[in-house]
């Protein structure tokens, strides 16, 4: 059982190397990456099935890696990595289902490599294997952005890679100077989750050395004043690599400040919890406002999407306990509306190559079943009764009326901001009378149904009963609240 | 007697075999690739009983009769000289193709990298300043005479006169430095060197500072540090690419094996006066080297310019050492391996295109490459990866232990600069990995064409990878953990 993970993790890009090996043809290199991410699916599913919401870290596997340094294969599950594996190997299949027809070798072969990045990153617990899976994710956007995007799209992929990486490297060094400090007080070097969270820091360090970590999510999230990669890289990405970013990559960053920043510095991250509430409360506000105004479709949603991560960032640290359950379940719903609602943008351009709201129009009239789950997905993006995100977005809303009245009108402004961009939106693409580009709109087809109904329904089964999904971290974030002394 | 010349066997061999070279530099019957093929057996057959010394782990002074002091046969210096061995073979054999697609590689070429692989071993052993200093007159002028090879090229022999000209009168400073070292101490051995600094901890030593701070500063210059950064682009440029190949790995690995036998032995006691000036000449290095780097177009100048930036990063490991963790030479050796590795892959990869046409390759030239040449632009991602030090490569491990070291012995201002350098890096190294997927390309996609260059290539290429994940998953290729003990212990001999 110790060795799931391994396998997890690493199925997919062995999927591509034997597919490299093989020099395999288009048929193939699909049911190659079909048959691994089902399989891994099916290994998530089987781990959720054994896990314990109240046993702390599990299957854990922990192999010798770099001795001198005492680096380790240190990889383990918690409720928190629970949530975002199962949501991103339900997710990858899908996306393999969207690329059915792709004809580029090289789409394929990044695509395994980038599950195994996301889903490693997720999955690490030594902070160098970490950096290691967080960097390496990089690689295949960076091609997929400037290989098969549009517009301006190396510019882009230079630039998204350019950003993050100088994030990354600040982590890198904040990771270095924490092995260093528990070598000293050690005598050995160590690298583990662990070992490094049961190091007692003195604040002035603490406070910078938290910052090179915070700095590197900050910009994966992004923060507003961090973010000026974000818009570009959406709109010129692919619609898969777009999805990989908005659904997977995006929350790496929060997941990244709940496992590192709370875990490793929670008594400093006290100094950063006003100035992270300042900034998510702007990036609510600002990524809304921007979204408003977006003529392009997929630009669009990676504003909304700025927008409910910073609502998400802004539950994760107002800390307590209506808003981590709230974030952590947003994470998973988010992911999935926007999932949904990014890979049919990719059904409109490529059905009639423009995805600019002013072309479109009137889809409805042709295309009733693909309105329908269009106005579905944006509806849940913005917080429609009975589907996931309302659940979590009213938990968020309010435990920030709890911490104070301020707050929690900013926090509830999201919900009113997307409701008026996705309202205005769906009125401009999907009614009115067809404009010549959406004349001869297809509907969706059999591949596209079975691509888009399992999101809708796992959607509408969070919004109905959430219980049933709380109850597999809920334990666990009470125990992370009381951890930091912050169960009230 | 005969136990000594059994151990100077390695380099006799290859001076041996550089004389017949040379005699033979008329032969008709010897072709391009047979004086390759031959030169290749004899660095081999030499490799070989450098392994059976490396196992036998001697440690004598030999031929002390003649020579005194002035000549140990040691760990540190039998894996050196396995490391230019190997070296120079990797580099021969990477460039098979390349000789024989150009007419100015006859019979002297061979010998004088021989000579010159000589040069690097004796300096490797030499435990005494003169011979160092002769020594390294040996490998450089071996290697002044090789930048200017092809006469064809106008760029090639100013190459080489920039390079003769002011390599010249870094020697003479050395020489100067020995000098002043030798007036004050009364010995150029360098245990004896040690042994007058510690016996006399009252005085200031101001000789032996200033002889000292004038062979660094050498040394300096020959790595490429940046105020002696002058001549690296365009003698890189100009050179015949195996001799860039040779300078860029081989070359810089010896200058490493002496300046840390010198540095690591005989200078311990006087540290203190330098450390605050090399530190600002690595920070110096970084920065300078990595303007260097980003603003040039073509590939075989960028390599250069980032020569200066790696040789920054192994400073800062100097740096370490100046601070007193002793340990942090066996990063500098770590690196070195890591930079050999990646560096020649990517110079091989650029002397294979070149066999085929004449040109010089500009980031412009790699347009579409990862249509025309799948694997290789795999292998040349790779290779630019691990230079960009990104993790799951060499470089990236490389680079972690250089960061370590620096942090370690309290440098973390510089730790934090080599940091925000191998983010710069990442610019112009991925620069080159976007030009060869972003566009596409007319071109037909062509056959990986098999034969010893890109073998070898591909194996190298392997290797960055392995040494970079590091698990010993293979039993026999060198891990990360692996090497780096081999390291410690050839550092542990030296240092006792």
């Amino acid at each position: 059982m110790n060795m799931i993970l391994t396998l997890i993790i690493f199925i997919p890009i062995l999927g591509a190397l034997l597919g490299s090996l093989v020099r395999a043809s288009i048929p193939l290199l699909r049911l190659l990456a079909i048959v691994t991410s089902l399989f891994v699916l099916g290994l998530s599913w089987i781990l959720a099935w054994y896990f314990d919401p109240h046993a702390g870290m599990q299957f854990v596997h922990i192999a010798p890696w770099i001795q001198n340094y005492g680096i380790t294969y240190y990889v383990g599950v918690d409720a928190l990595s629970l949530v975002l594996l199962l949501m991103i190997t339900l997710i990858m299949p899908l996306l393999y289902l969207y690329m059915w027809r792709e004809k580029r070798h090289g789409y394929w072969y990044n695509m395994m490599a980038l599950q195994t990045g996301v889903l490693g990153a997720v999955l690490s617990l030594d902070l160098i294997l970490f950096y290691l899976f967080w960097e390496t994710m990089l690689l295949p956007v960076f091609i997929m952005i400037g290989r098969y995007g549009n517009t301006d799209n190396q510019y882009n992929a230079m630039r998204i890679v350019v950003m993050t990486i100088f994030g990354s490297m600040a982590m890198l060094f904040s990771m270095l100077y924490m092995g260093y400090l528990f070598f000293q007080s050690h005598g050995f070097w160590s690298f583990s989750y662990n070992d490094i969270a049961s190091l007692s820091l003195d604040p002035r360090t603490s406070i910078v050395v938290a910052a090179g970590f915070l700095l590197a999510f900050a910009i994966k999230i992004p923060l507003p004043l961090f973010h000026t990669w974000m818009a570009p890289a959406y709109g010129s990405s692919p619609t898969p690599a777009v999805v990989i970013l908005s659904s997977i990559m995006a929350k790496l960053g929060i997941y990244g400040i709940w496992r590192f920043g709370f875990g490793l510095f929670e008594s400093t991250l006290e100094y950063y919890v006003t100035p992270l509430i300042v900034f998510a409360l702007i990036g609510v506000i600002f990524y809304a406002i921007h979204a408003i105004m977006e003529p392009n479709l997929r630009r669009m949603f990676a504003y909304s999407s700025g927008s409910h991560l910073s609502l998400i960032l802004l539950g994760l640290m107002l800390e307590n306990v209506y808003t981590w359950n709230g974030s952590l379940y947003l994470v998973a719903t988010h992911a999935l509306a926007s999932a949904g609602i990014l890979i049919m943008i990719g059904m409109i351009y490529r059905r009639v190559r423009s995805i600019t709201i002013d072309d479109l129009g009137g889809i409805a009239q042709v295309a009733p079943r693909f309105a329908f789950f269009f106005s579905f997905f944006a509806l849940s993006i913005a917080g429609l009764p009975g589907t996931g995100g309302f659940v979590a977005e009213l938990l968020i809303i309010i435990g920030a009326f709890k911490y104070s009245m301020i707050v929690g009108v900013f926090a509830a402004l999201t919900m009113i901001a997307a409701i008026t961009f996705v309202f205005w939106m769906l009125q401009r693409t999907l009614f009115g009378a067809p404009s010549t580009v959406t004349a001869g709109f297809q509907d969706l087809g059999r591949i596209d149904l079975l691509i888009l109904t399992p999101l809708a329904l796992l959607l509408l089964l969070t919004g109905l009963a959430p219980s049933l999904f709380t109850q597999l971290f809920e334990p666990a974030l009470l125990e992370m609240l009381q951890a930091i002394g912050r169960y009230r | 007697m005969l136990y000594d010349l059994f151990l100077v066997l390695p380099m006799a061999i290859v001076v041996i075999g550089a004389i017949v070279l040379m005699l033979l530099r008329f032969s008709p019957w010897l072709s391009v690739i047979n004086r390759n093929f031959i030169t290749i057996v004899i660095l081999g057959i030499s490799l070989c009983i450098d392994v059976l010394h490396y196992a036998a782990a001697p440690d004598t002074f030999v031929f002390v009769d003649i020579f005194g002091h002035g000549f140990v046969v040691d760990t540190f210096a039998t894996l050196f000289d396995m490391m230019f061995l190997g070296g120079a073979m990797l580099t021969l054999l990477i460039n098979n193709e390349y000789f024989k697609s150009r007419n100015y590689f006859d019979g002297d070429f061979f010998a004088l990298l021989l000579f010159g692989v000589f040069g690097m071993m004796i300096l490797a052993h030499a435990n005494e300043l003169i011979s160092a200093f002769v020594a390294l007159e040996i490998a450089s002028l071996s290697i002044y005479v090789l930048v200017g090879y092809n006469t064809a090229n106008p760029k090639s022999p100013e190459a080489m006169m920039k390079y003769i000209v002011l390599g010249s009168l870094m020697g003479a400073l050395f020489m100067l430095g020995v000098a002043l070292v030798y007036g004050e101490t009364g010995s150029t051995i360098i245990g004896d060197i040690y042994q007058h600094i510690a016996s006399h901890p009252h005085t200031n030593h101001t000789l032996i500072a200033v002889g000292g701070l004038l062979m660094i500063v050498t040394i300096l210059f020959k790595i490429g540090a940046v105020p002696f950064h002058a001549w690296v682009i365009d003698v890189y440029h100009g050179a015949p690419l195996p001799v860039a190949m040779v300078m860029a790995s081989t070359f810089k690995i010896a200058l490493f094996a002496i300046t840390l036998r010198i540095y690591l032995i005989d200078f311990e006691p006087v540290y203190a006066v330098w450390s605050q000036s090399l530190q600002i000449i690595t920070a110096l290095t970084l920065i300078g080297g990595s303007f260097l780097a980003l603003i040039q177009d073509n590939i075989k100048r960028m390599l250069a310019g980032s020569s200066i930036v790696h040789a920054g990063y192994m400073m800062i490991a100097l740096c370490s050492i100046g601070a007193g963790d002793k340990l942090a030479a066996s990063a500098i050796m770590f690196y070195l391996i890591s930079y050999f590795l990646s560096s020649v892959g990517a110079f091989g990869i650029l002397s294979f295109l070149t066999a085929k046409e004449h040109k010089h390759l500009t980031f412009e030239d790699f347009r579409g490459f990862g249509f025309r040449h799948p694997y290789l632009a795999v292998m040349m991602t790779i290779f630019m990866l691990s230079l960009a030090g990104f993790p799951s490569t060499i470089g990236f491990m490389g680079k972690f232990y250089i960061f370590v070291s620096a942090i370690e012995s309290g440098h973390v201002y510089i730790a934090l600069l080599g940091v925000f350098v191998a983010f710069v890096s990442i610019f112009y190294y991925f620069r080159l990995i976007a030009m060869m997927y972003f566009n596409k390309d007319e071109g037909k996609e062509q056959e990986f064409a098999f034969d010893t260059s890109t073998t070898l290539i591909f194996l190298m290429a392997l290797l960055t990878v392995t040494g970079g994940i590091g698990m010993g998953l293979i039993p026999y290729l060198p891990s990360a953990d692996g090497f780096m003990d081999i390291a410690r212990e050839a550092i542990g001999s030296l240092v006792r």
